[in-house]
């Protein structure tokens, strides 16, 4: 804490023993550039992600997570450098899917967006670290976050319920098949709770217009484009996947029901959503411009009554990556 | 002995120096950068934009939108495009976190091309402003500061304050030739 490396919780000393140890078990060379991460706009190389994941009590085996996600959230297309220094309360979620969830015990069921015991925590820990001591993100001088979010300590890390979903991984619907890290920048994760429904479009429409609320990302009128995520629980995907089998009928029906009229919002927001061209012909806004904005996945408990909602910050695009192997 | 490894990381390298002056406005093309945010820095701009224009100085304004995908691509083209045609580089608002990141960004690639280039924040964000430009490499980057809330305000007020503010704006900018003039008169 002295040195302004830590989050406030205590922190397993980075020796250069334990560093070693590290990466050699991540089999990577410790002066590997990974990503320049903004604000500070410095290198990141494979022994800053180290040291940060030592501290954090990660293990060596989460090193090429570690890295694949590192490197996916300096993509351009994340807008790093604003999500870094904004008033939001955002925080890259880490999404993992392929076989990796289950070496590296990533949660995907009950209580998988925190609460449950698992390396995860460590490794989204490592990633917040990352941000604290590589990228320079420090709240009141770089960070602007008016309220942040608990997620900005540990992370939020999880993965798919592959072998649940009706419909293909999310990374490989995104052109990533197998291992693979995708990073969506989270505005939170809200509960959306059903306790009537019995039907996809049942489930559907509760999603849909839950995700619906005027503050959203997608409405603003200073985001020109969004994207939104939610996370359907097995019990819900089973029923919807009967109904809808194909994926894009599942985004398509959230996309169009996920709306407002426009004259639900004050006089002095309309001309400004006007002017982004996001009045439809039927006088509703979409909380997001198409239906592939519509990032859908299936994680969570089994418990049923329940989805959860993510939402976007900014024009911040998703990005999925592979892990390399070890 | 345990020797225990520094986490975190840092630039090597800093320009600490403001970069060369706006000079005479005379003749000068200006490029000011607007976003979709702030109505209150359009407000600022077109009453700068008309003094500008009167010291004889040819002013062109460009909105920043989208930065990422597609839209990003073409933002960015057409911001280069822009300073490539301009002589001097006027950028704002930071009046937000993510807006402040985002002007000071582009207020660097401005300056980078080695134009008079300053940017603009509001007094709360003013700390943030000075902290992406060393941490960008250039501390020294000129910086003009409204106050804050400003956004709130309503347009005449924030007209008021555009006109009260236009003479530090130019002293900062480095226009000497259009402070004296106003001296004199």
């Amino acid at each position: 804490m002295a040195q302004g490396w830590g989050d406030g919780l205590p922190l397993i000393p980075p020796t250069e023993q334990r560093v070693q140890e590290f990466l050699v078990a991540g089999g990577r060379f410790p002066d590997e550039l990974i990503a320049v991460l903004p604000p500070l706009r410095a290198e990141c190389t494979v022994e800053k992600i180290a040291i940060n994941a030592v501290m954090a009590g990660c293990t060596g085996d989460a090193m090429p997570l570690l890295c694949a996600a590192v490197e996916a959230m300096a993509d351009p297309q994340f807008d790093l450098a604003g999500l870094n220094a904004t008033t939001g309360s955002v925080v890259p979620a880490v999404v993992v899917n392929g076989p990796i969830r289950n070496r590296l015990d990533i949660p995907y069921q009950a209580g998988c967006l925190g609460g449950v015991a698992s390396p995860a925590v460590a490794i989204g820990r490592a990633i917040r670290l990352i941000m604290r001591n590589v990228a320079g993100q420090l709240i009141g001088s770089t960070s602007q976050s008016v309220y942040g979010t608990p997620g900005r300590v540990a992370g939020i890390v999880f993965g798919e319920w592959e072998e649940r979903s009706p419909w293909a991984p999310l990374a490989e619907r995104r052109g990533v098949p197998g291992d693979a890290v995708t990073v969506y920048g989270a505005m939170g994760t809200a509960n959306i709770c059903d306790v009537v429904a019995n039907s996809a479009d049942g489930f559907l429409d509760m999603i849909a217009k839950s995700m619906a609320y005027p503050g959203a990302n997608g409405f603003l009128p200073s985001s020109a484009f969004a994207e939104t995520l939610c996370l359907i629980s097995p019990v819900w995907a089973e029923v919807i996947g009967k109904d809808y089998p194909n994926i894009e009928d599942v985004q398509a029906y959230i996309w169009d029901k996920c709306a407002l009229p426009i004259d639900w919002f004050r006089p002095e927001y309309r001309d400004p959503i006007g002017n982004l061209g996001r009045i439809k012909p039927d006088g509703r806004v979409h909380l997001v411009p198409t239906p592939q904005d519509v990032l859908v996945m299936v994680a969570g408990g089994e418990g049923g009554l329940h989805a959860a909602m993510l939402h976007s910050w900014g024009t911040c695009l998703t990005v999925t990556r592979p892990i390399a192997a070890a | 002995m345990t020797t225990i490894l520094d986490p975190s990381a840092s630039l090597a390298h800093d320009i600490a120096d403001p970069g060369p002056d706006a000079g005479d406005l005379r003749g000068k093309r200006v490029a000011v950068r607007i976003d979709m945010l702030w109505r209150s820095w359009d407000w600022v701009s077109e009453v700068w934009a008309d003094k500008l224009r009167a010291a004889g100085a040819e002013v062109t304004f460009w909105r920043s939108c989208g930065r990422t995908g597609e839209e990003g691509v073409i933002a960015d083209r057409e911001y280069n495009a822009l300073l490539a045609q301009s002589d001097l580089a006027i950028v704002g608002l930071g009046n937000c976190g993510s807006c402040t990141s985002w002007t000071i960004a582009d207020a660097l690639t401005a300056a980078a091309t080695g134009m008079p280039t300053i940017g603009v924040a509001t007094a709360h964000f003013e700390g943030l402003a000075n902290n992406l430009a060393k941490r960008g490499g250039r501390s020294g980057l000129r910086l003009h500061i409204l106050p804050y809330p400003l956004d709130i305000l309503p347009k005449a007020q924030v007209h008021d304050i555009a006109r009260e503010h236009y003479r530090s704006f130019l002293r900062n900018f480095g226009v000497r030739s259009e402070l004296a003039q106003q001296s004199a008169a």
